[in-house]
């Protein structure tokens, strides 16, 4: 049950698997895997997901209305029907806007407290 | 592939939903990855992945149930609190049943099955005594028929203590469990209770003081005149103050300074009692006075201790067993040596310790209460499976209910597992609160049960007691929930589309299951309803128990001329002159006295031999005597059946005379005419003859249950009172006996005001104790018998009412078509009373099983007893039908057209 009338401050600080989810579907539909392969490349195989934390955290996720499963498969080129394909929803673009606004502030609060070098 | 298959067990972690909706995608994410490693030729990649998939199956898959369970409860909180009245009547039956088990289990587990509770290392604890018994004997033999001894002497204490091979430790404690005057400091006398224990108990308990110190072995000799007093003591007569060491406790004529405070949950080496104080055993002479029980003179013994001891390390109950025995036996030999001879020498010396394990300490009331718990525990079970029955009855009603929504929820692609797993969430969420509900209930039913039978223990939850609750809530939920549960799921998608249209002649399936269920619930209360009615029946029969002579209008009033210091000459002055005061009272119709009273508890037996009798036996040598005074028998309002009573003439100097009962001429004389004939006790070396000049009707005065035993009365004629120092008068009133007793107490006061009166009661007082446990075993079957078919009705009750609201329209047809209001009544009692037959088919042979239960407890009826089932039966039948008045009356009112336009 999407919870859209949830204020997206409401869920953060999100988990790290859930905010590297967001982050993979931003640019494109993704099925199952090819999230897990996109966290692992953009992280240099430092993040790797398992199934199980990958489809535990989507099951959420889409109880909370942060992602949607689409109908039909995005690629025309694809012949596995079995695939599920997950879309980031309005939703979920604002509580992962919400997520960097977050880490913006606690970055900025650092860096103006000399805890860590920067502008 | 094998590594498919691999992985997809371990899918089988996650909840099957989870399971279905995501599985084949985990096994293809899972396979591609694998695929990719391989590859790659990433062996150690690999190898990761199978460990993170572990290691979800450890941490996702619980948090994935956990989610499930967090789901279901919510909705399973959301349809309580949509339904409150079903949702009170169901926790409130679960309290009532789940409680009263919880209470009486925890009853039965610490009165008969706990260890000792605050005792260090339990297990260790042995008993040479008999653990089950307590009181005191006097005289030379006191070995059971079997030869073992239930007490022991303080001497035999000591030699155990000081005779260290086999046990690291001994100590004793009087089994006997005492109540005193005491008063703190120069205030008012009260009542106190406790025991006399030697310097080691609480070292051998491996009990330490919360404040203060307690005895040492030092305190077995010599003056010590201190107390320890128990932590509950301490808090309520002391408001827990610090200072309430070296307080003065004014005991008799002694003063007890209270050196320490035991530790809370502390309450000694004998279960179901609540001691205040502790006080050493050398201080027996001054807080027990009369005999001495701390010095024997050869051949009487005084036996009246337990002994207690830790096995030293290695050695066994057999080993000890013994070890102990050849030590005592010697003991004997050297005690006995004075009077044993060739044919005695058996007698004497065949005694014997026997050696138990003693985790669970003392106890009189383990084999008093053992059987009435039994029963009650089976009792509370089958009151718990009734209310199963019921809740399971309304759930299946509201079952049926919700079959819209189930059936909505199934052709969404719900699965059933899926459902009954939602609907046994509910049951458990119900069945909890009803545990919880139940332990508040446990604390107050244990409560009221505790005042009722007289125990001293608290309810505690201690571990055994705590598994028991969240069993029987478990067991409650799985009880009444799998059977609405399932029956909601077997039905079709489509069904109660179709269901609507044909309301106009029912479900008959489902209403079977619920006609099953009242049944049954009509069949279990049967033989609560039996079980009450024979305990209740045997209370009335023990209450009303012919004695043998008036159990009214009869007051028993006992002194101490011990105390006082009265040596023979004065005391039997002083008990004729009392007597002759008494007698002169208007109200007072005759008074006499004698050694034991009625019912005080206490028995003498004598080695007789009766003139021209043979005996068979060691049984046969031995009756019970009692000595008593002038006009006894007249007192006591007992007849005389041959000869004469005793008279004021028996005086000392006139020749020796006894009168029998009807049950020692029986045995003894065998049809043959007693008068004149002789008997003679024997005691040690010394023999006493007297001339039968009387029979007199057998007399209750010990038990109510057990038959008459033979037994002969002798005149209290110096020398035959030596041991006669607290005499018990008998003083029968020509009315209401309270205001004479007020009178009694100013003559005693006048005559010596320094004489002790032990006891002062009316005969209705004296009884009272007798029948306490029966009087509480048969009040709470009454109340569960009354709870049982209560919840019974209320089955019946909510069947009938929502059949009838179910077949509202063929009813309402059936009255446009003419029937008479009085054919639906009989409609609906019809199918009550097949109802209440298939219950009473079920419930007598469950009857006829449990009546073997309380055999033990009944008197003067039989298990089986005609007129109780017939009782039992016939209140069954008419709750059963007026139970199902109501709603057949309703029935017959409905409007024809009211009820076919709200189809």
């Amino acid at each position: 049950m999407p919870m859209h009338d949830t204020e997206p401050d409401a869920l953060l600080p999100l988990p790290t698997a859930v905010f590297h989810i967001l982050i993979a579907l931003a640019d494109r539909d993704r099925h199952g895997y090819s999230i897990m392969q996109d966290v692992a490349a953009r992280t240099g195989g430092k993040v790797r997901l398992s199934a199980g934390t990958l489809y535990s955290s989507i099951r959420r996720m889409l109880e909370q209305g942060l992602v949607e499963e689409l109908a039909d498969s995005p690629d025309p080129a694809s012949t596995d029907e079995r695939r599920r394909y997950y879309r980031l929803s309005r939703f979920g673009k604002r509580v992962a806007g919400a997520e960097v606004e977050r880490l913006n502030t606690l970055l900025q609060q650092a860096r103006e407290t000399g805890l860590v070098p920067g502008a | 592939m094998r590594s498919n298959a691999l992985y997809r067990a371990l899918l089988y972690c996650y909840p099957a939903a989870f399971r279905h909706e995501y599985g084949s995608q985990m096994v293809l994410a899972f396979s591609e990855e694998l695929e990719h490693a391989r590859q790659t030729k990433d062996r150690a990649g690999a190898a990761s992945m199978w460990f993170r998939a572990a290691l979800d199956a450890l941490t996702v898959a619980p948090k994935e149930h956990f989610h499930v369970i967090l789901q279901d409860l919510r909705y399973a909180f959301r349809t309580m609190a949509a339904s409150p009245s079903f949702t009170a009547v169901a926790v409130l039956s679960l309290a009532l049943g789940i409680g009263a088990n919880t209470a009486i289990f925890s009853l039965w587990n610490s009165a008969i099955h706990a260890s000792l509770p605050g005792v260090d290392k339990p297990e260790q604890l042995v008993i040479l005594s008999d653990p089950d018994d307590q009181g005191m004997w006097t005289g030379r033999l006191s070995a059971r028929e079997d030869g073992d001894r239930p007490f022991f002497t303080y001497a035999e204490f000591q030699q155990f203590r000081d005779n260290g091979n086999v046990l690291s430790a001994v100590m004793a404690t009087e089994s006997n469990f005492d109540s005193w005057q005491v008063r703190v400091g120069d205030g008012e006398w009260e009542q106190a209770r406790g025991r006399l224990v030697s310097g080691g108990f609480f070292q051998v308990l491996g009990v330490s003081p919360v404040l203060g110190h307690v005895f040492t072995a030092a305190d077995d000799s010599g003056d010590a005149p201190y107390a320890v007093i128990s932590y509950s003591y301490w808090q309520r007569r002391f408001g827990g103050r610090p200072d309430v060491l070296g307080k003065a406790l004014g005991m008799r004529k002694t003063t007890l300074t209270i050196i320490g405070i035991a530790p809370r949950g502390f309450f000694g080496e004998t279960s179901g009692e609540q001691p205040d104080m502790w006080i050493p055993l050398s201080m027996q002479p001054s807080v027990l006075p009369g005999v001495d029980r701390l010095h024997d003179k050869s051949p009487k013994k005084v036996m009246w201790l337990h002994v207690f001891g830790r096995l030293k390390p290695g050695v066994t109950l057999a080993q000890a067993e013994a070890q102990m025995n050849s030590a005592f036996e010697a003991g004997l030999e050297s005690f006995y040596s004075g009077v044993l001879t060739a044919e005695n020498r058996a007698d004497y010396l065949d005694q014997h310790i026997r050696v138990r394990p003693a985790a669970r300490g003392a106890s009189s009331v383990r084999t008093r209460f053992s059987q009435p718990l039994s029963a009650l525990l089976a009792a509370v079970g089958v009151l718990l499976l009734i209310a199963c029955a019921n809740l399971a009855n309304l759930l299946l009603a509201r079952g049926a209910a919700r079959r819209s929504e189930i059936a909505l929820r199934l052709s969404l692609g719900a699965s059933r597992g899926r459902i009954i797993r939602q609907m046994l969430t509910e049951s458990l969420a119900l069945a909890i609160m009803g545990g919880l509900a139940g332990l508040a209930t446990a604390y107050l039913i244990h409560a009221a049960l505790v005042r009722l039978m007289d125990f001293q223990m608290s309810f505690s939850l201690d571990p055994m007691v705590a598994a028991f609750a969240v069993a029987a809530t478990l067991g409650s939920a799985l009880l009444f929930g799998v059977l609405p549960a399932w029956q909601v799921t077997t039905m079709d998608a489509g069904e109660p589309l179709k269901e609507h249209s044909r309301s106009a002649t029912g479900s008959i399936g489902r209403m079977g299951w619920g006609r099953f269920l009242v049944s049954l619930q009509l069949g279990l209360s049967l033989p609560l309803l039996v079980g009450a009615g024979l305990l209740a029946r045997t209370l009335y029969n023990l209450q009303r128990v012919d004695l043998g002579y008036p159990a009214e209008r009869l007051l028993l009033v006992r002194i101490d001329t011990r105390e006082a210091g009265y040596n023979a000459v004065r005391r039997d002055t002083l008990i004729r002159d009392l007597l002759e005061q008494f007698r002169r009272i208007p109200a007072v119709r005759s008074a006499s006295f004698s050694n034991l009273g009625v019912f005080s508890g206490g028995n003498s037996t004598l080695d007789i031999q009766v003139e021209g009798y043979v005996p068979n036996g060691d049984k046969d040598r031995k009756s019970s005597m009692d000595v008593v005074g002038p006009d006894y028998f007249s007192a006591l309002g007992v007849p005389i059946v041959l000869g004469r009573g005793i008279l004021e003439s028996d005086r000392p100097g006139a020749p020796g005379i006894c009168v029998v009962n009807a049950a020692f001429a029986k045995q003894f004389f065998e049809g043959r005419n007693p008068i004149g004939r002789s008997i003679t006790s024997v005691e040690d070396n010394a023999r006493m003859t007297c001339q039968v000049v009387g029979v007199a009707n057998n007399a209750r005065t010990q038990n109510l249950r057990r038959d008459v035993k033979p037994r002969y009365y002798l005149p209290a004629v110096p020398p035959f009172d030596v041991e006669f120092k607290s005499p018990i008068f008998l003083i029968r009133t020509a009315t209401d006996s309270a205001p004479v007793l007020a009178v009694v107490r100013q003559i005693i006061q006048r005559a010596d005001a320094s004489l002790p009166i032990i006891s002062a009661n009316s005969i209705e007082e004296q009884m009272t104790p007798l029948t306490a446990q029966d009087r509480a075993v048969a009040q709470i079957a009454v109340a569960f018998g009354t709870v049982a078919l209560t919840l019974a009705a209320i089955g019946l009750y909510g069947v009938l009412s929502y059949g009838i609201a179910r077949r509202k329209s063929e009813i309402a047809i059936r009255i446009a078509l003419g029937a008479r209001p009085a054919r639906v009544i009989a409609m609906v009692l019809r199918e009550t009373t097949r109802m209440v037959i298939a219950g009473l088919a079920l419930g007598a042979g469950l009857a006829y099983a449990a009546s073997r239960i309380v055999t033990s407890q009944l008197f003067g009826v039989t298990p089986q007893d005609p007129l109780t089932l017939a009782l039992a039966i016939g209140i069954l039948v008419a709750v059963a039908l007026s139970a199902a008045y109501f709603p057949a009356h309703r029935a017959s009112k409905l409007d024809p057209m009211v009820a076919l336009r709200s189809e």
